[in-house]
Parts: structure tokens; sequence; C-alpha cells
């Protein structure tokens, strides 16, 4: 009861599907996946080479305990409907309702450039502006994506994060479904935020979305992700992928909300290129699941290309979230700033890894790691591992840590303007995070405020 | 009416700061509390307010007396700081502690929030006439709009955090009102400007009890009733000519005693 009162959006709709595939992972079940999408051989191929790599590859032997999932317990694939909907009107009624009650609608006739919504493995309900259509802008899911547009993925499918890459890439790799393909233009900037909603709903379904983000010469989008997802009895697996390509002159600003429930696993690689004077920008928010493991990566190739990743990660009770990311500098006069904030509370767990390594071509390059982290409560733990890997003597790098608690005289001070304990905590909580929040669309900000007040309103500081 | 303190007595690691002190506050009327440097002033405030840090002696008390404070007749001596704030009870800090990335105005909205959800006395506001208020009234102090944005008391000067310790007083519109050493730091266009303030809560109601070591702000907020604090204990409780004789002759006096 507790839980259901603490996680507002933790309901559950009855499931409808057209097509479940059998719990577990094999050949065979790859190959159902890729001939229930009609996809091009190339793709099934690919899915097949990813499966052998994912089988081939241990757990990573560093970070935190993954040896819970039990992945043959899991389905790898779900489609719920057959067509996908193209307006509003056409969702069946339970899908609709689900969306009404975490607000797509409200939030649509506020300002989205256009809607993307992910119900189980399939985007189901998709809204996209005529302006985006007219200027060139491309904003489908990923598997509509690579029906139309063939070309354009099969150019850049894999090539920013290789199957290769660890074995949740892998994985991803081999049964991806959905996510979201965007391509942008040269010189079109996208001046309000694209958004798309992710929600699972199904018990033990495994969640691979993937996502391929092109931003042609001298563009600009900014990429919204908000992820609220419901209660389960049984653990459940996120694997996703995403891939961020920034042309000459271009800019990409990503921003996660992640908000899973508590018994997700939440495993994800996000990488973006940014090439000759383009600018890449990682805002990401983790604040549910069991454990994230999430290092959103840049890896500047072009001459002064610029980057920045801004961190949260909240982690109550039960909860562990290692996060960070990664800057890897290529090329002469770049520059990046990885930013995190992390609080523990009532028990939680946050790591921040960070990785910043510069290649002797990188001259005249500036990196700043800045690290703050907020512990609330005697149980709470809290770990930082950043990693400078600095091969030349012609930069400037930086790094800054700070572990802070909340003071006896911060609460006094609060209270005695008639503020309730709990509610000081959380106040100095959003508090700490407030210089990445500003950065955020406001109905995200609202949301994450509130989403820690909640989350404080249940915890023991 | 009125703020009532019976039998308060603190002490802070085995060491008696405050002995039996009984003090009452009148609805609408101005209370000033002199005394010399660590006479227990501040501690008196914190205590008031219900600081946990210090421990409220009961039981060796040998005139067997009970702790108690009361709001216009309602017992609150059980409630927690929180508790009491929102029974209408206000201090502005000597040295109000920084709160980053938590503006006043972010703070006040909060804390009108719960205070009219949990207590009669604040009438509700709508945002827009919180803000148009909180807006007016910080012009009134002569507070930079910008600051109001800011976070609170995150490399204020001293005469700006003293502002906005007066600027919440006026919003939140306390029933008792406690200032800690207000003046200190004040040029004097400020003294007047938090003087006005501390008379413009008096003429609406409220109870103030104003802690000070200097008579200077006493010529712009009169006071009504002068108590002496001297060695944790009230020695002398009476008019404005305590201020002169303090003026002139110091705490002497007392502290021979």
């Amino acid at each position: 009861m507790a839980d259901k009162i603490k996680y507002q959006y933790g309901f559950h709709k009855q499931e409808k599907y057209i097509f479940k595939s059998k719990k577990g992972l094999s050949p065979e079940i790859v190959k159902e996946i890729s001939r229930q999408k009609q996809e091009p051989d190339w793709m099934t191929k690919f899915r097949l080479d990813a499966l052998k790599i994912y089988h081939s590859k241990p757990l990573p032997y560093w970070g935190q305990n993954l040896g819970e999932i039990d992945f043959d317990d899991l389905y790898y694939y779900l489609k719920p409907i057959e067509k996908k909907a193209a307006s509003w009107d056409e969702l069946p009624k339970e899908i609709k309702e689900t969306y009404e009650k975490i607000g797509i609608p409200e939030a649509e006739r506020k300002f989205l450039g256009g809607v993307s919504v992910q119900y189980e493995s399939e985007v189901v309900y998709k809204s996209i502006k005529k302006t985006l259509t007219k200027k060139g802008i491309i904003f489908l899911d990923m598997d509509s994506g690579l029906r139309e547009y063939p070309a354009i993925v099969k150019k850049y499918f894999g090539k920013i994060v290789p199957s290769t890459d660890n074995k949740f890439a892998a994985l991803n790799s081999a049964v991806w479904s959905g996510g979201s393909f965007i391509y942008v233009p040269k010189g079109i900037k996208v001046e309000l935020p694209l958004q798309a909603y992710f929600r699972i709903n199904a018990q033990k379904l495994g969640q691979f979305e993937r996502t391929l983000i092109i931003a042609d010469e001298g563009s600009f989008v900014h990429y919204v992700e908000g992820c609220t997802a419901p209660i389960y009895s049984t653990d459940s697996l996120h694997a996703a992928v995403v891939e961020i390509i920034v042309e000459k002159g271009a800019r990409v600003r990503y921003t996660t909300i992640q908000n899973w429930s508590k018994n997700v696993y939440n495993l994800v690689t996000k990488r973006m290129e940014v090439k000759e004077d383009g600018i890449g920008e990682w805002i990401d928010g983790n604040l549910g699941s069991k454990l994230t493991m999430k290092y959103p990566s840049l890896y500047l190739t072009g001459k002064r290309a610029k980057g920045e990743i801004l961190s949260i990660a909240y982690a109550g009770r039960g909860q562990c979230q290692d996060a960070g990311g990664k800057a890897i500098h290529l090329a002469a006069n770049t520059s990046s700033k990885i930013t995190s904030k992390s609080i523990s509370v009532d028990g939680g767990k946050t790591v921040f890894r960070g990785l910043v390594r510069v290649y002797p071509e990188a001259v005249g390059s500036r990196t700043k790691t800045v690290c703050n982290t907020l512990i609330i409560g005697k149980e709470s733990k809290s770990e930082t591992y950043p990693t400078m890997d600095i091969r030349l003597s012609d930069v400037i790098a930086e790094h800054e840590a700070t572990v802070s608690k909340i003071s006896e005289e911060q609460l006094f001070y609060l209270n005695s303007r008639g503020i309730e304990r709990n509610e000081a905590e959380a106040l100095i909580v959003n508090g700490f995070i407030e210089p990445i929040v500003k950065e955020l669309p406001l109905e995200y900000a609202v949301e994450l405020n509130r989403l820690i007040q909640m989350e404080m309103q249940g915890s023991i500081g | 009416m009125s703020l009532l303190i019976q039998n308060l007595s603190v002490e802070i690691a085995g060491k008696t700061l405050l002995k039996n002190i009984n003090l009452e506050i009148n609805a609408g009327q101005i209370h000033v509390l002199m005394g010399p440097n660590g006479s227990g002033k501040s501690t008196l405030a914190q205590a008031i307010m219900g600081n946990q840090n210090f421990k409220i002696q009961n039981s060796n008390d040998k005139s067997n007396l009970k702790f108690k404070i009361q709001i216009d007749d309602k017992n609150i001596t059980t409630l927690a700081t929180d508790g009491r704030a929102r029974e209408g009870l206000f201090l502005a800090f000597q040295n109000p502690v920084a709160i980053p990335g938590v503006s006043v105005a972010n703070l006040l909205r909060i804390a009108s929030k719960v205070n009219q959800l949990k207590s009669s006395h604040n009438p509700a506001l709508s945002v827009w006439d919180f803000n148009e208020r909180l807006v007016a009234t910080a012009e009134k102090l002569g507070i930079r709009q910008e600051l109001l944005k800011r976070s609170l008391n995150e490399d204020f000067s001293g005469g700006e955090k003293k502002k906005l310790e007066m600027l919440q007083a006026l919003i939140l519109q306390p029933k008792y009102a406690i200032f800690d050493e207000i003046d200190t730091g004040l040029d004097v266009d400020a003294l007047r400007i938090v003087a006005d303030g501390i008379n413009l809560l008096k003429k609406s109601g409220t109870g103030i009890l104003i802690i000070t070591h200097y008579q200077r702000i006493l010529k712009y907020a009169l006071p009504d009733r002068i108590s002496v604090l001297v060695n944790g204990r009230i020695v002398a409780t009476g008019r404005n000519e305590l201020v002169e004789e303090i003026e002139k002759e110091g705490y002497k006096r007392w502290q021979t005693k």
C-alpha cells in the first residue's frame, strides 16, 4: 500500500498483444522478431551476428552485481497492436487511458513539436507536426525509419555503438525494437524539443529500444525522453542503445528523465560523436530502477568540438545508481565538461564513474569534471571513480569533487518557517540539483522536483 | 493575547545557559530584550523556536516548575520547531544559513502553502497575488528583485541577509516574531527600513521580541517593554528608562550582583 501511494505512476493496464515472443533468447526468436517486422536481410544478419557476440561476452567484471538477472525468464519481443496509429483517435481505448494518466495529451497541447510514444516494444502513437515534415526533418520510430529510409539507417546503424562494444549493446542489437529515428537536414534548427514518452507495461518484459539521431551540418535539435513505468512483481530489464552523430557545426541536446519502477535493471549505452565545431550535450536524470548503469559518452572527433554531460542520480532504499559520463578527446582544441550531482537517501547507493581520455592529437583541449554528492541518512552510500587518462601535456584538465550532508542548521532554519523535516530535506535536495534542473524543459523540471518530493516523503533521513 | 514563556531553563553540554526564564510578549506590542555578549540572548531565541540541540531542563529545578510555552492560550510546549512556526511563531536569525539552490521566493511559496494548509492564522493567496505581494514587499524593503531568485543567503551581504529575514516575516505575517540582532551590521538607512517593517508588523497585531545590544533601533521602533538578560537570567523588566540607564551605565549593576 505504501508503495502505491509513493509511486504515482504504478498503475497497471490489462495487456493486449497481437504477438508475444516466447520467453528466453535463441537465433529462432531473433529471426522471428526480424520476420515479424519484415526487415531487410542485412538487419536480420546484423541481429544474428549481435546475438553471437552477446553469448560470447561475459557480464561486466566491474561495476555492480548483475548476476540476479534471469535472462531466460524474459520476453524479448512484444507487439501490442498491428498497425501504428497516426492520430490520437485511432489508438485503442486502453492505451489512450494509460497515456491520459501520464498526461501526454496535456503536454502535447502545451508545446510539443511532435510526439512519439513507445507502448511495450512498439511505437503505437505518433503525431508529427506538419512543420517538421516541411523542413525535411525525419522523426519516426526506429522500425519505420528502417523501412522508409533504409539507406540512411544502414549507413549509421551500429557505427557509433558497435555490437561488440559491450554485452548489453550486443543484446540490444540482437533484439532491438522501437526507439526513435531522427534526421535533421543541413542548417535546420528544430526550435521545439522533440519528445518521446516511453513505457513498459508487461511483466517480465525486456525493453530494448534503439535510438539513432543524425544532425546534419549546422543543424540543431533537442530530443527529450521521459520514462515512467508501472510496478511489477518480477525483475525487468531495460537495455537501450542511443547513437548520435553531430555533424560539422551542428548541435544536439539529449535529455532523459528516467524513472523506471524499482525492480528494473537499466543498462544503457549512449554515445555521441561530435565533429568539427559541433556541440553535443547529454542531460541525464536517473531516479528510478533497482540498478542503473549508464555513462553517456562524448567522442569529440572534430576540431573545436564541444561536449557537456549533466548527470543527476537519486538512489533511495534498495536502489543503486551507477552513473556518470565519458569524454574522449580525439581532435585539437576540443572541450568537455562533466557535471554530476548524486543523492543517496535512506540506504541508497550512488556511484559516480567518469572517464576523460585525451589522445595526443587533441592539443590545446580542455576538460573539467565536477562531481557533487549529497548523502542523507546513516546507511546511505556513495562512491566516486573519476578516471583521467591524459596522453599529452598541452591540456587543461580540472577535477572537483565534494561530498556533503544536509546540516541541522539548514533544517532548523526551514523548520522555523513551518516546513516539516521531510519537506525541508526535499527542498534542500531540489536546491542541490537546481543548477542542472534549470536546463530542463519546464514541465520536466516541475515533474522532477515533484518526484523527488514524493520520494523524500517516504524516506527516513 | 500573548506569547508566554514560563520556567525556561536550558543547558548544553552540562552548562546552564538559561535559568528559569519567564517572559510574556503581548500581541501588537514591542518587547525588547537587551543584554551583554554571551548572556544567552540567541540561545533564548532559538530555545523558544524549539532548537533540538538545546536540552530543556525540567526536573532538577528546585522550584519544580515546569517549562511551558503558550501562544494565545494554546500550549505549544510539545510541538517541534515546524509545528510552532505553523502556530504563528517566527524567528529572524542573527546569522541565517545559506540554502544553495533555494530562493527566498521558492521558500516563501512553500512556507505560505504549509502555513495555510495546517493552520488558520494565515490567509490563502493565489499564486499571482503571492508574487505581487512578494515583489511589492521586497521593493518596500529596498531589496533588489534579483535577490528574490538567487540562492537564499548565498554570497549575500550582511545587510541583505537581514532584509531578507524581514521580508520573510512580512510575507508570513506571524502572530509572534523574534528578531535576533536584526540591527547589527545595518547602516542607518537599512536600520530605518527594518524598523519600519517591525512597526508594520506591530500595527497588524504581531507581538514582537527584539533582541539587541544597542538602543539605536529603538529610536525607530518604540518599545513597549524592556527586559534585561544577564548570565542567563532576566534581571530587570521595565520601560524606556531602562534603555537610557544601560546606555549610560552598561550592565555593570547586574553583573556585580
